[in-house]
């Protein structure tokens, strides 16, 4: 006999939901079991209106970008990890009243953030009612108040989409695709690197490689799963991954 | 495609693929009266799909053009690669404080000379070898030799080489779109070129990215490093048209949040006063 279905509910008022109320009473028609985690339920009350009513990361509908659209779903990987980060930035600039981070700080994010709500935008109108999705980003441990957990969750970002753009960039088969990602990867790279010169200033970390990193879908995907509630899945992942000078993609 | 009747296909084909092949197809030919490319043709048999790939102009990317694309971002890593090395001997021109930065990016730009070689003699080819440089770009910076107290200058070209090289290598990715190995490795070095931009940028006080066409406060024979980057127009969107974009920065920001490509004839225009 199999294990009993458990259906995951990151807070209580995940039962007021339609979709999550239908998956709890078949849960439990399966003679499954609902189980509440704790510490959700006390940090994300449902009585903060911008909450997201779901914030565990993999437990959310299933976002399937299918590799047999070739570019496209390029775009939407792209487009799903520039969702991530222009969400996290909006939070960001949102918290600046009550963060610690400094005036030169807050002047970069504040330059990110609008970056990457209209790189977020862009991928939205390319891509069409059609092929657009909404993922939902959670921030498990982050602290928007302060300065370095706000700074090192941005450097993670900014080094993860430089590596997925350079990564993926192998999968285009539209030369104006692939200079539209060559557009967009280069200021990700000068976010990282400004990023990265605000955490350790006048060291060589604005650059802490030769090459930089070549991260197969996969790989990227699997680092972006920590930030987003939705289940990424791959359909017709791409067969063969050509590495980059630094193998460890 | 329509000009297929008037052009025989073996005259699309790249040179240097018909030279490997004719001297294959010399070895089954036997003699017989068919010409040499002809020969060649019949030696690929029946894979006309690797014909296809294969002829230029109708596709657009040939090994030779790998070649050329590598054989550029060579020159142009030759010119930095010399301008960091020289910049680290120069004695007290760089500020102490600032110098594990310049160490870093000089120890870069001669990884990816390196790198850029063994990827021309992986294929077969000669790297080209390093020309001589002319720092002063042919008098527009006069006197500038590396010496103390030009640290200014220094960065100021520091800033003026990344820009360009980001520029350049993204210009260059379309023509390695069939060779995924020299585009991932030509990607890999973009991005950290896009580092070194910005960290060299805001050491010099200003934003890592760039707005609209501004060469900041760079001298004016720079200009064509920055040209166009004011677009603001992409993948057919004005960017202005997207929703909330008015909420996100105005016109400087929609020209930050995307490099421009330049060309390799508008690189080569802003380079040549550097060579000797």
């Amino acid at each position: 006999m199999s294990e009993r279905p458990k259906l995951i509910l990151a807070d209580a008022g995940m039962l007021g939901s339609v979709r999550t109320r239908r998956d709890a009473l078949k849960v439990m028609a399966m003679g499954g079991v609902l189980v509440f985690l704790p510490a959700a339920l006390t940090a994300c009350g449902k009585d903060d209106p911008t909450s997201p009513i779901n914030t565990v990361p993999n437990t959310g509908k299933a976002l399937t970008i299918d590799f047999a659209k070739g570019d496209i779903a390029v775009l939407q990987f792209a487009y799903a990890l520039e969702q991530l980060e222009a969400d996290f930035y909006t939070k960001v600039v949102a918290s600046f009243g009550s963060s610690n981070l400094s005036a030169a700080e807050k002047a970069v994010l504040q330059d990110i953030k609008y970056h990457e709500v209209l790189h977020r935008e862009l991928f939205k109108a390319a891509l069409g009612a059609a092929n657009g999705f909404t993922a939902t980003p959670t921030y498990p441990g982050v602290n928007f108040n302060d300065r370095l957990s706000v700074l090192n969750t941005a450097k993670t970002f900014e080094d993860l989409g430089v590596a997925a753009y350079n990564g993926a960039a192998q999968y285009l088969s539209s030369t104006d695709y692939l200079t539209l990602a060559g557009k967009i990867v280069s200021v990700e790279a000068r976010h990282a690197s400004a990023i990265r010169d605000l955490l350790n200033p006048k060291s060589g970390d604005f650059a802490p490689n030769t090459f930089d990193n070549a991260f197969k879908p996969a790989t990227v995907a699997a680092a972006a799963q920590g930030f987003i509630v939705d289940k990424l899945t791959f359909a017709n992942p791409p067969a063969s991954f050509v590495q980059g000078p630094n193998n460890n993609g | 495609m329509t000009t297929t009747l008037e052009t025989p296909l073996v005259d699309t084909i790249d040179p240097e693929i018909i030279a490997k092949l004719e001297s294959r197809a010399d070895e089954i030919a036997q003699g017989a009266s068919m010409s040499r490319s002809t020969a060649a043709l019949l030696a690929l048999g029946s894979i006309p799909i690797a014909l296809g790939a294969l002829a230029k102009d109708a596709y657009g990317q040939t090994p030779s053009d790998v070649l050329d694309v590598l054989q550029f971002a060579l020159l142009l890593e030759y010119l930095e690669a010399e301008f960091y090395n020289k910049g680290i001997a120069g004695n007290g021109l760089i500020d102490a404080a600032d110098r594990t930065i310049f160490t870093t990016i000089a120890a870069h730009e001669n990884q990816h000379v390196a790198a850029l070689q063994s990827l021309i003699t992986g294929k077969g080819a000669t790297p080209g070898a390093k020309p001589n440089f002319d720092f002063t770009a042919k008098g527009n910076l006069p006197g500038f030799n590396f010496s103390a107290g030009q640290y200014e200058s220094f960065k100021a070209l520091a800033m003026a080489f990344e820009d360009t090289g980001v520029r350049a290598y993204k210009g260059q990715a379309p023509r390695l779109i069939n060779d995924k190995a020299a585009l991932t490795a030509a990607l890999s070095i973009h991005s950290v070129e896009a580092r070194h931009a910005a960290m060299i940028r805001r050491l010099r006080g200003k934003k890592g990215w760039i707005s609209n066409n501004s060469r900041d406060d760079l001298p004016s024979f720079t200009q064509g490093i920055y040209d166009g980057e004011d677009n603001a127009s992409q993948n057919g969107v004005a960017i202005s048209t997207l929703p909330d974009a008015s909420n996100n920065g105005g016109v400087a920001a929609y020209t930050e949040a995307f490099d421009e490509p330049l060309t390799k004839a508008q690189v080569t225009a802003i380079v040549t006063p550097f060579l000797a």
